[in-house]
């Protein structure tokens, strides 16, 4: 061997990191573009509110994805280090000396520190298996702390949980983050930064010793590695981000109660993860951002949004294990044929019926709501701009021919666009491994 | 003589009342190709899970470099520079070829559990996994999953795994087992290159394969050594012909 090194472009190693300097970073400018100009675009405060509680939860995700998808550790309690760094940072915003002394934005830290702290007590004992053992003590210790919130009522403040006053802390550049717009960029930052560490995060020996641990645990023992400290480190980082979203809560909601840290918030983090897609770095981000919308957006339009939310869930782990991520993914080889043009008509031929066949569905179902609970005389409904009376028989029809119309079409030409998908990607085996790695 | 890489004493192993090892001496020298053959269920697998502390002995002890390998992990094992591979292939299969390898590197390179360190940005590393894969000939695989490669290759990528972080002894479990004759030899020639200068200790079926790869052979029958020494020695012990190898060349020929 000699030590002489030479830049041989043709060298797969160099090439590789000649392109990933700009294949990495591009996302980051353009995400953090794009988290800048979004309250240009969406200006009113309810915007702002939703975007705030979508990079929240963007957060808290993508530290759940370090667990599930690239450790391969199933949590059923994960909302607890976040509801512990939230409620470490309401604590701290109540002790007026310190806060005062302190600048909002430092805040997040705190909580990270304790969500951190949490997670490494839970998880030294958590953590000797991946599988159902640590599922189960995941699910145990989530009840646990949810318990306690009655109990150590000191910390968890009860049933009414702790409140506190941002604008308490030292002026951050003579802001007080009174106006939503400051807390925004406050949320964004963070958002920004926590997402790139924990991208980094899996670049390191420990990141990708936990891929190596979640595919193989016994081959990475006989590696060098302890499966056991590679999770636990794993959970360690993870709790911390959670505990980083926990003080962006708190920052934006200025109140903490038991329902941050009980297993339904638990539930909805693992559920916008999975629909997010676990294989994909950025899945999570897409899970949140499409969750948040749903919930809230949606929320606004129907009651039975957890319905459609739930609906949406078990297609995405029946028919699309990958989540939205690795549906979008799906499409890369396609692209890179350049095959892209020719499923663009079997698409509007067979998800455009589909689409109005699934709405008139749904008409069907807030009909039949409207139908069962809907108070006593209260006839009319307002489903997709129209008014109509629900204790007739025409609606019924219209709604059920258009649900049968449109899926009979898109079921009819469903195989069509099987074709031209497998069309699409009929070439050379495909060589893309990238990405999949996240 | 200087002390033997890897050695056996009084080892045993029971499962419930079924002694599966019933005493095992044995003292393998730096740099030595050992063969353990044996008919099936003659525990020679067991014996390999023995010494990389799959399972705990029951009684005896295992020492590599002279130190004794009791009450020690598999990862801490690995560590002392003992490495293995496995009768069934034992890869990461939805990582890409490379970073197979490179897994395999990071410990021994030191970069242990850091979060600090950039794995694509070292330089050791990316050029240390592509020496490896050069030399077991994946090269041109390097960026595919590792599950999707034949499963020759796959055994050959283990071997790569096994031998990447250049441990000085290596134990492989059946390398050939389920290949074709040209697989077989190109196996045999990747161990014989990979293995230069460092103790190998298999378990193999094929003979060809271990009449040309090993420098000493033992003969495992019933959890028991029953002989031990050069290749022409063992394949002329009477006691060795008629508990296996007289069938098993005989099935040759």
């Amino acid at each position: 061997m000699t030590d002489q090194i030479t830049t041989d472009p043709s060298k797969p190693s160099q090439r590789m990191r000649a392109g990933s300097m700009t294949i990495t970073v591009l996302p980051w400018v353009a995400g953090a573009i794009a988290l800048a100009v979004m309250p240009a675009i969406f200006t009113s405060n309810s915007a702002l509110t939703i975007m705030n509680q979508m990079w929240i939860t963007v957060v808290f995700a993508l530290a759940y994805n370090m667990l599930l998808g690239q450790g391969g550790m199933l949590s059923f309690g994960h909302a607890v280090y976040a509801g512990v760094g939230g409620f470490a940072c309401m604590h701290i915003m109540n002790m007026s000396d310190f806060f005062a002394a302190m600048p909002l934005p430092v805040l997040p830290i705190f909580g990270g520190l304790f969500g951190m702290g949490m997670a490494m007590i839970v998880g030294s004992f958590s953590t000797r298996n991946a599988g159902t053992v640590f599922a189960m003590i995941s699910l145990g210790v989530g009840e646990l702390i949810a318990a306690c919130s009655v109990i150590i009522v000191a910390f968890f403040g009860g049933e009414e949980g702790i409140s506190g006053d941002r604008t308490y802390a030292m002026p951050f550049f003579g802001n007080e983050f009174l106006q939503q717009i400051d807390v925004y960029y406050l949320t964004s930052f963070w958002v920004l930064v926590s997402a790139i560490l924990m991208y980094l995060w899996s670049r390191t020996p420990v990141g990708r010793m936990a891929n190596a641990v979640r595919d193989n645990p016994e081959r990475a023992e006989f590696l060098g590695y302890s499966a056991r400290w590679v999770r636990f480190y794993s959970f360690t980082a993870s709790g911390f981000f959670a505990g980083v979203a926990g003080g962006l809560f708190a920052i934006n909601y200025e109140i903490l109660t038991e329902e941050n840290l009980n297993t339904a918030s638990s539930g909805v983090i693992l559920l916008v993860t999975f629909l997010g897609g676990v294989g994909f770095f950025f899945g999570p981000i897409i899970g949140a951002i499409a969750f948040t919308l749903l919930q809230t957006v949606l929320s606004l339009q129907t009651e039975l949004w957890a319905f459609y939310a739930g609906v949406l869930f078990l297609a995405t782990v029946m028919f699309f294990p990958g989540g939205l991520a690795g549906l979008l993914m799906m499409h890369v080889p396609v692209f890179k044929l350049g095959h892209a043009r020719s499923l663009v008509m079997p698409y509007l031929k067979t998800l455009l019926p589909a689409a109005i066949g699934l709405l008139g569905l749904a008409a069907l179902v807030e009909m039949t709501f409207h139908f069962r609970h809907a108070a006593l005389g209260d006839d009319e409904m307002t489903v997709f701009w129209t008014t109509f009376d629900t204790h007739t028989i025409l609606p019924w029809i219209i709604a059920g021919v258009v649900t049968l119309v449109g899926l009979g079409i898109a079921r009819a030409t469903a195989p069509s666009l099987k074709e031209a998908w497998s069309a699409a990607n009929t070439a050379p085996p495909v060589t893309t491994a990238k990405g999949g790695a996240a | 003589m200087s002390t033997p890489a890897l050695e056996l004493t009084g080892l045993k192993k029971s499962f419930g009342k079924a002694e599966i090892i019933r005493g095992i001496d044995l003292s393998i020298g730096k740099a030595e190709r050992h063969a353990i053959i044996g008919p099936n269920g003659a525990g020679k697998s067991t014996l390999f899970n023995l010494i990389t502390a799959r399972f705990p002995p029951t009684s005896g002890t295992v020492k590599l470099h002279g130190e004794s390998l009791a009450g020690l992990e598999p990862f801490q094992i690995n560590r002392k520079g003992l490495s293995r591979s496995f009768q069934i292939t034992n890869i990461f299969p939805k990582m890409t070829v490379f970073e197979n390898v490179r897994c395999a590197l990071l410990w021994p390179q030191g970069y242990k559990y850091s979060f600090w360190n950039l794995v694509n940005y070292k330089r050791d590393l990316t050029e240390g996994a592509d020496a490896i894969l050069e030399q077991i000939n994946l090269l041109e695989r390097r960026d595919l999953p590792a599950g999707t490669l034949s499963y020759a290759e796959q055994r050959a990528l283990e071997i790569g795994i096994t031998i990447a972080g250049g441990a000085n002894v290596i134990m492989l479990d059946e390398p050939t087992a389920g290949m074709s004759n040209t697989e077989t030899d190109y196996i045999t020639d990747l161990i014989l290159k990979v293995t230069e200068g460092k103790t190998l200790i298999m378990v193999e079926h094929d003979m060809s394969v271990v009449f040309g790869l090993a420098d000493r052979i033992s003969v495992l029958v019933y959890g028991e050594i029953i002989a031990t020494g050069k290749p022409a020695d063992v394949r002329a012990d009477p006691r060795v012909q008629e508990a296996y190898l007289g069938a098993a060349l005989e099935a040759e020929h």
